[in-house]
């Protein structure tokens, strides 16, 4: 009796085959894809589930298989390449020519939208390189409208906290598509049954493998007796028991992961290569597509290490020569870097190593290129430090992109001295310039300003070039999250004429973007649309979406929020669309800041939710969304607020950046404000609103100073303060109303002294859920002798069918034809929550369809004809 | 998980009948709970049945507050809580 007959009963996992059948079952009815995330330890049989699923799939079911590689730094897209060999085609095309993730996902999607029902494995995500996991991102996406069924194993035990997986799984939570499975191990009864026929002790046997299932066969396997003390003892024990022949290519096989072509084989173990029957009959060995590789990557690397160290660079070294030379197709530079450093060949590594790089560049994986290059720099020592520079500041582009600031800083500083050494000043003010914008992301804030001004100060001295130009730019942008506007103008004009005189498109582009939106602050500019214009005509989505982010922060700046509203929605689209994630999380900062001001409080914390799902380095997005979360609950009157604002204090306050404190300091005197502490507001206030002045930012001025008024704290009246804030309650309130922002249009009514207006401010604040500061003015009305009214909910005033404001939402979208997926995507919600918000719609409005629904609400008059 | 206590406000009074159209309710508050991770332990409900004290395990108010919304029940306060048992100290 061999172990695969007698493991293939308890090993099948009956439940998780079912689930795994009914998400395929439901892909196909409902024509939506489904992703099922498998996971569970090394060993523990992710891989036999998904093969057994496989094996008895309906025969019109495609499988489609990738899997990710155990290289020190894997291929890009690595597992695509195995899918788009199968599936040809656009993927094909795609994925061997330099795409990104957004060109795969849309081709891949494409392709499997012409055979619904399909499933696509993605295997070992825990290796995944980033281009696949962004793709795995974007596919997630959009599986609302792509038939697959897509299964994804990864061993949930190796991912540390900063695992590259662990932020994409992140991401997918709340993703109504999405299912999990999580595998353990064998119970005791079943170690037990497996363990009968080989008499040894079950007991023993279940301490010692912890019921893993590839453990527990591996020992079973060996036929000893002894049960050995870990799964490599076990594997080695197997491997003992084969002939010579067999175990000297075992170790071939090893050396080269994921498998072995039959081609590479012969090169490595020559005529060994007999020994292959052998090894495929004991089942250590597997055939796959080209050639043979282990049942499981846990046997791979214990017959690895078991190579003493001299043979195994001889087995490298071998492998190297046969990859560079194959015998179809261009060589593979991953896997070419990879041998080269296990094959300790200094010139290999650095003639593949950066090769590999670029190609990782050219298809989004920058995590895998920065590795790449630190891999050549690790072998570069040697290089003359021009050279290395070169692939420093490649590698310090490459962290800058994946948020490994301290390395890519870490990384300049040696470039800096590099080019200081050999005497280039071009160089030395060029690095200048990227080590500032460099600092300013984690908020060394200071260092970034006095790299900024070297690095001008420096190109000024030279012959004018691209640099400089650059350097500008670079000062202006760092002017611009300082709020100063005036400089910021002067510098981005300055880059501006530079650039024109050079012809250099996509300096043209981001210099007059940065020029056009601080004019529009200053009060000046005003063709704002132009901005986009020339960045779609100049550049490619790197300036389109610095273009996006630049009119958001200048219009949300100056609370023209009609714009912003605007240029977030459509900058969103565009960046889910081009796998832009920076971008797309500054913008749903900013969505939900807007929201917040413009008194929508559940789509606030929706928006606020979603960033503080992501994690990044990036501090600015996440102290937003604190804020705008600490805000929605303290004005709701719920608890847990100053956990989130301490947080957001603490990324802020080291920074000394206006733009990133100002807003935490006013959201701490507002709930210190509501908590009736006066104390608290003069805590929070005091030293921001002095910075604030300095910098001359008059809506901060006005929000901190109001605060101060609010709890009867000295202020400085003649302190420059935005329009609203200088105004009498009545005519304040109209004009915050103009703005759009009601909960400061109510909280200006609440300053009035006489019972009218505050009357009127208490109503305003019922109506906006803001129970705290209603009971404030309430109390404030009972001081004064009046009757204060038992206020409406917030939620039954919408209008006479009792529709909320984002049912009415829904219901204009619904009103106008579009799908639940559709309203979805435009309100950045889950299917879900629009299901659920038009199974209410249809209740509230008596009605039994969507078409009756809609009938209702135009004859109410609560939604407009069709836009 | 957090546990609350959200109070609730019910002018006209809460009625809940005890039949199968109340067990539809209850049934249909608890789905809608467990799809933001919400549950439900139990409430007090005052004499006049007028004012309900709901203890609640949940992620945070903005769940508690959302299921509110899709269950169509008001919200007056969320109050975060832990438990105290006098038993505990003697």
């Amino acid at each position: 009796m061999t172990t695969s007959s007698i493991s293939s009963e308890i090993l099948e996992r009956e439940p998780e085959q079912r689930a795994l059948v009914d998400a395929l079952d439901l892909v196909r009815r409902t024509g939506h894809g489904s992703l099922v995330l498998v996971a569970g330890e090394a060993g523990v049989g992710k891989t036999t589930l998904l093969r057994q699923f496989a094996t008895n799939r309906p025969a019109t079911t495609r499988v489609l298989w990738g899997s990710c590689d155990p290289l020190f730094t894997p291929r890009p897209f690595g597992p695509l390449l195995d899918v788009a060999d199968a599936l040809g085609g656009e993927l094909a095309d795609v994925v061997t020519t330099s795409a990104t993730a957004h060109d795969a996902v849309a081709a891949l999607s494409r392709q499997l939208r012409d055979q619904p029902g399909s499933v696509l494995v993605l295997e070992d995500l825990h290796w995944a390189d980033e281009a696949t996991l962004d793709m795995l991102r974007l596919l997630a996406r959009r599986l609302e409208t792509v038939p697959v069924l897509v299964l994804a194993s990864y061993r949930d035990d190796q991912l540390h906290r900063d695992h590259p997986l662990r932020l994409v799984l992140g991401e997918l939570t709340g993703n109504p598509a999405l299912r999990r499975l999580g595998l353990t191990g064998l119970s005791r009864e079943a170690v037990g049954q497996l363990a009968r026929p080989y008499h040894v002790d079950a007991d023993e046997l279940f301490a010692k493998t912890s019921g893993n299932p590839f453990f527990v066969l591996e020992a079973l396997a060996g036929g000893d007796a002894a049960i050995p003390d870990t799964v490599r003892d076990a594997v080695l024990a197997r491997a003992s028991r084969l002939g010579d022949q067999a175990r000297t290519l075992l170790d071939a096989v090893a050396v080269v992961p994921p498998f072995a072509e039959v081609w590479l084989l012969e090169s490595l173990a020559g005529e060994v290569i007999e020994g292959i029957d052998a090894a495929l009959t004991s089942g250590m060995l597997v055939a796959t597509g080209g050639g043979v590789g282990f049942r499981h990557e846990l046997a791979r690397l214990a017959v690895e290490e078991a190579i003493p160290p001299h043979r195994r660079v001889a087995l490298h070294r071998l492998a190297l020569a046969a990859l560079g030379h194959p015998p179809a197709g261009p060589p593979d530079l991953a896997r070419l870097a990879h041998h080269a450093e296990a094959a300790r060949d200094t010139a290999a590594v650095l003639e593949y190593a950066p090769a590999a790089a670029a190609r990782a560049e050219a298809l989004g994986a920058h995590r895998e290129a920065a590795a790449q290059y630190a891999r050549a720099l690790l072998f570069g020592a040697a290089l003359p430090p021009a050279e290395r520079a070169d692939l420093l500041e490649r590698r310090a582009d490459a962290c800058f992109i994946t948020d490994q600031y301290d390395a890519g800083i870490a990384a300049l500083e040696e470039a800096l001295a590099a080019r200081r050494a050999t005497g280039d000043r071009l160089g030395e003010g060029d690095v200048l310039r990227q080590l500032s914008n460099f600092l300013w992301c984690p908020g060394r804030v200071g260092e970034s300003a006095e790299a900024a001004r070297l690095s001008v100060e420096l190109l000024e001295s030279l012959p004018q070039g691209r640099e400089l130009a650059l350097a500008y730019h670079h000062l202006a942008s760092i002017c611009v999250r300082a709020s100063q506007w005036q400089a910021a103008a002067a510098w981005a004009r300055a880059a501006l004429g530079l650039a024109e005189r050079l012809r250099e498109p996509t300096i043209i582009s981001r210099a007059f973007t940065v020029a056009t939106i601080s004019e529009f602050v200053l009060g000046s500019g005003d063709d704002l649309d132009e901005v986009l214009g020339k960045a779609q005509r100049l550049g490619g989505p790197g300036e389109i979406a610095h273009a996006v982010d630049q009119l958001v922060e200048a219009t949300m700046a100056t609370h023209r929020y009609d714009l912003a509203a605007r240029y977030i929605e459509d900058g969103l689209a565009y960046c889910n669309d081009h796998g832009l994630e920076l971008t797309r999380l500054y913008l749903l900062s900013y969505r939900s800041r807007l929201a917040l001001d413009q008194g929508r409080w559940t789509d606030a914390t929706e928006a606020a939710e979603l960033v503080l799902g992501i994690r990044r380095t990036s501090i600015s997005p996440r102290i937003q969304a604190l804020v705008v979360l600490a805000l929605v609950r303290a004005r709701r009157g719920d608890p847990g607020r100053w956990p989130l604002l301490d947080e957001a204090w603490r990324l802020a306050e080291p920074t000394g950046e206006l733009t990133r404190i100002a807003p935490v300091a006013a959201a701490r005197a507002e709930i210190a404000w509501l908590d009736g502490d006066l104390d608290g507001v003069d805590r929070a206030t005091e030293a921001t609103l002095e910075l604030a002045v300095n910098r001359g930012a008059e809506w901060h001025v006005g929000a901190l100073t109001r605060w101060r008024l609010r709890a009867g704290l000295d202020v400085d009246a003649d302190a420059p303060m935005a329009k609203p804030y200088l105004l009498e309650p009545d005519a304040a309130c109209e004009l915050w109303l103009d703005l759009g922002q009601p909960y400061e249009a109510a909280l200006a009514l609440a300053e009035a002294e006489d019972e009218k207006t505050l009357l009127q401010a208490y109503e305003q604040l019922q109506r906006l859920g803001a129970s705290p500061a209603a009971t404030i003015v309430g109390n404030r009305l009972r001081e004064r002798g009046s009757a204060v009214p038992r206020g409406p909910r917030a939620s039954t005033l919408a209008n006479a069918a009792n529709v909320t404001a984002r049912e009415l939402e829904v219901l204009q979208l619904l009103a106008e034809g579009r799908r639940n997926a559709e309203i979805a995507s435009t309100l950045v919600v889950s299917r879900r929550t629009v299901d659920h918000h038009v199974a209410t719609i249809l209740r509230k409005l008596g009605a039994r369809t969507r078409g009756e629904a809609t009938a209702e609400a135009l004859r109410l008059g609560i939604v407009g004809q069709t836009r | 998980m957090p546990r609350y206590i959200v109070e609730r406000d019910f002018p006209t009074g809460l009625h809940i009948p005890v039949d199968p159209s109340g067990a539809a309710i209850c049934t249909t508050v608890v789905k809608n709970n467990t799809e933001e991770n919400v549950t439900w332990v139990h409430s007090y409900v005052s004499e006049d049945k007028s004012k309900t004290f709901c203890l609640y395990d949940g992620p945070s108010p903005e769940a508690i507050r959302k299921v509110a919304q899709r269950n169509d029940l008001p919200v007056d306060r969320i109050t975060q809580v832990t438990v105290l048992d006098p038993y505990f100290y003697s």
